[in-house]
């Protein structure tokens, strides 16, 4: 098997269970990029995003002997991914410093400074797009934890509330309720800026 | 259709992952609260779309393959090795409460009341084996007054002729 076309990622992950190396590299090309995003946001630090979506990734291949394709893989792996996300973020809230805008330094969660050379952008349009990004992220941030994975899996991730739910173990009624009062308070929340 | 359950779709409608049935049309063109939010959660939804994540580093698959290597050169658990820790934890406490019975059947325990109220009536201080560290506690003290005497002769000028005199 040289990839997973045709195949769905559960029956992909059937074959690495039975010792495919090749369908493992399938899953990590298929959800490196959505996994590094999501844990990027849950996060907020880019090169941590990427050690955490590695952590996924080692503890998929790790379960794989114990893997029964009874529920859908993504849920699976959401799964695992917001588990370890909320355990970082456990580990780390003291951690967290105050988030400032300077147009000096680069960004230290991207690691990018605004380009301001090109003169596309004034000094004065990058301030305010970066503090835009920060009053996003840090409201995101300030969402309780479900409401914070319901929303960027929803938003982000572009999940289903019946996956959301399963990943979250919750109800559908109680999953789209809790994605409504999120955006609500999102909505509130970041109002001045729209 | 209630507001209420417009409510409940409405972040998928907002983020156009879902048509706008005309059921939902009729009671959008009805209710301008609920026409207001759907408008203010489509804002919200746009500008949330700002925030991009970064693309995986070059290097995500490199650390990832030297990761998964060092995994792969772990020794293996084996099939029965979630079973083996519980019952080795299992048999070591067997183990222990075999030994802690036998000890207690052998009367040798620290807490054996009525050997320990027979030696507090008869004997207050019983005399420990020579040689033990009890024993020479024992011996310690009641030769206190004999060693205190060894002092003085530590004080005294050492004579390397022992025959000659002083």
């Amino acid at each position: 098997m040289a990839g997973g076309e045709g195949y769905t990622d559960a029956e992909v992950m059937l074959r690495v269970k039975a010792g495919d190396q090749s369908a493992f590299d399938y899953l990590v090309q298929k959800y490196r990029r959505p996994l590094v995003g999501f844990m990027y946001r849950m996060a907020r630090n880019a090169a941590v995003a990427e050690d955490l979506a590695q952590e996924v990734f080692l503890r998929v291949y790790r379960s794989r002997h114990t893997y029964e394709a009874s529920a859908k893989f993504t849920t699976w792996l959401y799964r695992i991914a917001t588990n370890l996300a909320v355990n970082h973020a456990r580990d780390t809230r003291h951690e967290r410093a105050e988030v400032t805008v300077s147009l000096d330094e680069p960004d230290e969660e991207t690691g990018t400074t605004p380009d301001l050379a090109d003169g596309t952008i004034t000094a004065e349009e990058a301030l305010v797009r970066r503090e835009k990004m920060l009053a996003i992220r840090s409201k995101v941030e300030a969402l309780p934890e479900r409401q914070k994975m319901a929303v960027v899996m929803h938003k982000y991730q572009q999940m289903d509330y019946k996956q959301i739910s399963e990943v979250l173990k919750l109800s559908e009624s109680a999953t789209k309720s809790l994605l409504f009062r999120a955006y609500e308070t999102l909505r509130e929340q970041l109002k001045e800026f729209v | 259709m209630k507001c209420k359950d417009i409510q409940e779709v409405m972040p998928d409608l907002a983020s156009g992952l879902v048509e706008v049935t005309p059921e939902i049309g009729s009671h959008m063109a009805g209710c301008g609260a609920c026409a207001t939010k759907m408008r203010e959660f489509q804002q919200t939804m746009a500008l949330l779309d700002e925030w991009k994540a970064p693309e995986p580093s070059p290097y995500f698959d490199v650390r990832l393959q030297a990761r998964l290597r060092e995994e792969m050169a772990k020794p293996q658990a084996g099939r029965l090795g979630w079973f083996r820790r519980p019952v080795l934890a299992a048999a070591l406490t067997v183990l222990m409460g075999v030994g802690v019975g036998l000890f207690y059947a052998k009367g040798g325990g620290m807490y054996n009341s009525q050997d320990s109220e027979v030696a507090t009536m008869d004997s207050p201080v019983q005399s420990a084996e020579p040689g033990t560290a009890v024993g020479d506690l024992q011996a310690l003290e009641k030769n206190h007054d004999l060693y205190s005497d060894f002092d003085l002769l530590d004080d005294l000028e050492v004579q390397h002729n022992v025959v000659a005199n002083p």
